[in-house]
């Protein structure tokens, strides 16, 4: 049997030092805003002859009046060449905007069939509505999980159960947040998407070893010590949380892999931060909700003798 | 009842509503269409996605107005034939969210330049036979359809400016039994004759069919005089060719996926594992489903939704394996070790799935565009879950160990000691 209660400094040691290390990274990196929650403008032409980003810029500087960021991209199992034409927050274009960098640049590179690939536009206090929706939606489900698990869970102390639940989730959270940091992927609402499902499948995980917890303090009643309790019950149920995780790892990863070699943006900076998620879920679960909640109760006890 | 069918019976449901979800059936005038006819989003089979809101117009737009330019929208949409399209008014925020497909065999179409189009001001005009402007939109202050005074015709009832009765009172002079041709830009939209000359500004258009009908041209002829233009303040075009491709990968990568976590639960289950397989490719069906029925839009997001919930719904059949093995390691009957392992696994099951609901209801609530499918689809998947993976795997697990042959440990993975 694993002694989780008694190596707790160690597992809250390395959980510390990973939620530093993507703090250090925001400073680092900083935290970037995709287009949707900041607002600005993308557009994506798939070209065939050569191209100069730089020329490129200027050309679409002078259509438009706006600070252009142009750039190549080429991806050789598609065998496809993209010109991206970034534009920051505060120069989001317009539809007719649009059309004038489409007609500038086909007039500028007839040879090289531009094609639109795709493109999105958002005025920013549009991106600044979704942004905020999104962090509504983690903070209300944050809310409700902490509401059911302890309604459901006022056994063996419903308030501590759900406090050392939040905490794990808040664990997850910030480990999901730090490989958007750490890869450099912007927040989109691929993040509150992530975040969400990582919250709501890790406390699953949370919920099944407090199940177990609830289990055998009927069936050894006050005979042993919260830590044993714990310990017990984690071990128990162990080989279920590295399994189904394993499980979700799996389908998670299947879809990392082929989103990574077909070159699709935006199911990569969603599974990626998710199979990362997946580990910290089931992590946080065994390494850290049960030991504070352990912690919790002998607090609880000592104050009681006393 | 024997219930060694019950697994048979179980099996051989899953299969056929498996079938049903991947090819489609038609009973009648009844149809639930197959898995290639899901309909997608823009995301993947390519389009424009695009939230128009009033330039520059000081105050919020008032129903009435955004009815009027969601008819503009609709009509120069008729124009260019896009007839498979979404056009919804947001009342609160004053917008209008306009969907529709960019379609593959359409290469040279201009996607934003239908964009700037379609949120330009309507101009509408009443021409004579000869092509001669008699009104234009501003002329005509209000309209709106109606019954008749006998109540059996439904009418379009249009009131004049000052000048625009003036006008109007010369032209239907000199038009009687002629007709006078209403257009929207370049679009004729009615073409009513002039019965007898309208000299004080109230004009009728009769013999409209139905009250919809009325309606209808009622809100056209009002866009005329909108006082705004619209403009795309959020706007996603995909092209066809980006959107098909990355369905391919992701029914790829699902195919995959689903078979990696069958064989996963197989070699370390047995038994169990294989229960747990059929139980999955029956929960997937669900969700199949529930997409094809309601024709409920299917995005990127949404794929990766059902995938991850191809891992997340075997859950159900660890925990209640592991329940299974460690009851018959403690000396359990097998009957016994099975009806305990589902009884105190299910609560952690319930649990469970009811928070992953939670956000998944959160998601499709508060969730822009196409995360709203990926709430959709996992919401789907955690309530298949408690069909398949609970219910459904009980009976076949139950049944199956009615077999002698099958009522070795070992096949529930709990070693060759007990029994």
């Amino acid at each position: 049997m694993i002694k989780f209660y008694e190596h707790r400094n160690i597992f809250f040691t390395i959980s510390i030092c990973l939620i530093l290390l993507g703090f250090l990274a925001a400073f680092i990196n900083g935290i970037q805003l995709d287009i949707q929650f900041a607002g600005g403008s993308i557009i994506k032409y798939s070209y065939s002859s050569p191209i100069n980003a730089e020329q490129a810029e200027k050309i679409v500087e002078q259509a438009v009046g706006k600070t252009t960021n142009c750039q190549l991209q080429s991806n050789t199992i598609k065998n496809e060449k993209m010109l991206i034409v970034s534009l920051a927050s505060h120069e989001a274009l317009s539809s007719q905007e649009q059309e004038a960098v489409t007609a500038a640049l086909t007039h500028a590179y007839p040879a090289a069939h531009l094609k639109l690939s795709e493109s999105l536009t958002v005025e920013p206090f549009i991106g600044q509505h979704f942004f905020t929706n999104g962090i509504l939606a983690i903070a209300l489900s944050f809310m409700l999980i902490l509401f059911y698990v302890g309604f459901r869970f006022r056994n063996i102390g419903g308030l501590s159960a759900g406090t050392t639940a939040i905490i794990a989730l808040f664990h997850d959270m910030l480990m999901v947040t730090a490989v958007f940091i750490v890869f450099k992927i912007p927040l989109n609402d691929s993040f509150i998407a992530a975040v969400l499902t990582i919250i709501g499948f890790s406390i699953n995980d949370t919920i099944v070893i407090y199940d177990r917890i609830r289990e055998n303090q009927r069936l050894l009643g006050r005979k042993v010590s919260a830590a044993e309790l714990v310990d017990l019950s984690i071990n128990q149920s162990m080989m279920r949380s590295i399994n189904t995780n394993l499980a979700v790892f799996m389908s998670i990863a299947v879809v990392y892999v082929f989103a990574q070699i077909y070159d699709m943006a935006s199911i990569r900076s969603f599974a990626l931060p998710m199979m990362f998620g997946t580990i910290s879920g089931c992590y946080s679960t065994i390494c850290i909700a049960g030991p504070l909640w352990t912690m919790w109760q002998n607090h609880k006890n000592k104050t009681q003798i006393a | 009842m024997n219930t060694k069918r019950v697994f048979f019976i179980t099996v051989l449901l899953t299969a056929a509503l498996f079938c049903i979800a991947l090819f489609g059936v038609k009973i009648g005038s009844y149809e639930i269409k197959g898995a290639d006819q899901m309909r997608y989003g823009i995301d993947i089979r390519g389009g424009v996605e695009a939230t128009y809101a009033p330039k520059d117009l000081g105050r919020a737009p008032t129903e009435n107005e955004l009815e009027a330019a969601r008819t503009i929208i609709e009509t120069r949409m008729d124009a260019k034939n896009i007839t498979d399209r979404d056009v919804t008014i947001d009342k609160n925020n004053g917008k209008i969210l306009v969907r529709f497909p960019w379609k593959s065999d359409e290469a040279n179409f201009d996607a934003q330049k239908a964009v700037s189009e379609l949120g330009e001001t309507a101009r509408l005009t009443f021409r004579d036979p000869q092509g001669n402007i008699i009104l234009g939109g501003s002329d005509i202050t209000k309209s709106y359809a109606r019954l008749n005074s006998n109540g059996n015709d439904p009418v379009v009832v249009l009131e004049l400016s000052d000048q625009g009765a003036e006008k109007f009172a010369e032209a239907t002079g000199r038009l009687i039994g002629q007709t006078i041709n209403i257009y929207m830009d370049e679009t004729l939209i009615s073409w009513p004759t002039v019965g007898t000359q309208i000299t004080n500004g109230n004009a009728q258009i009769e013999h409209l069919g139905s009250l919809e009908a009325a309606s209808s041209l009622a809100n056209k002829i009002n866009s005329g005089s909108l006082p705004f233009s619209l403009v795309a303040n959020n706007c996603n075009i995909i092209s066809p060719t980006l959107g098909s491709g990355a369905l391919d990968v992701m029914v790829m990568a699902g195919k995959l996926a689903f078979i990696l976590v069958c064989l996963f639960m197989l070699v370390y289950y047995r038994l169990p594992g294989l229960v747990a397989c059929i139980a999955l490719t029956l929960q997937v069906t669900g969700q199949l489903l529930a997409l094809s029925v309601p024709q409920f839009t299917l995005t990127l997001p949404g794929i990766a939704g059902l995938i991850l919930s191809v891992g997340m719904g075997v859950d159900a059949n660890v925990i209640v394996s592991e329940r299974i093995k460690e009851e018959l390691k403690s000396g359990k009957t097998l009957m016994r070790a099975i009806d305990t392992g589902f009884e105190k696994a299910f609560s952690s099951v319930f649990d469970g799935n009811i928070t992953v609901i939670i956000v998944a209801v959160i998601l499709m609530i508060l969730g822009s565009g196409s995360m709203l499918s990926f709430g959709y689809t996992l919401l789907c998947g955690v309530i298949m879950n408690f069909v398949a993976g609970v219910t459904a795997s009980r009976l076949m697990i139950r049944s199956l160990a009615n077999f002698k042959s099958l009522r070795r440990p070992q096949f529930f993975g709990a070693g060759r000691a007990v029994q």
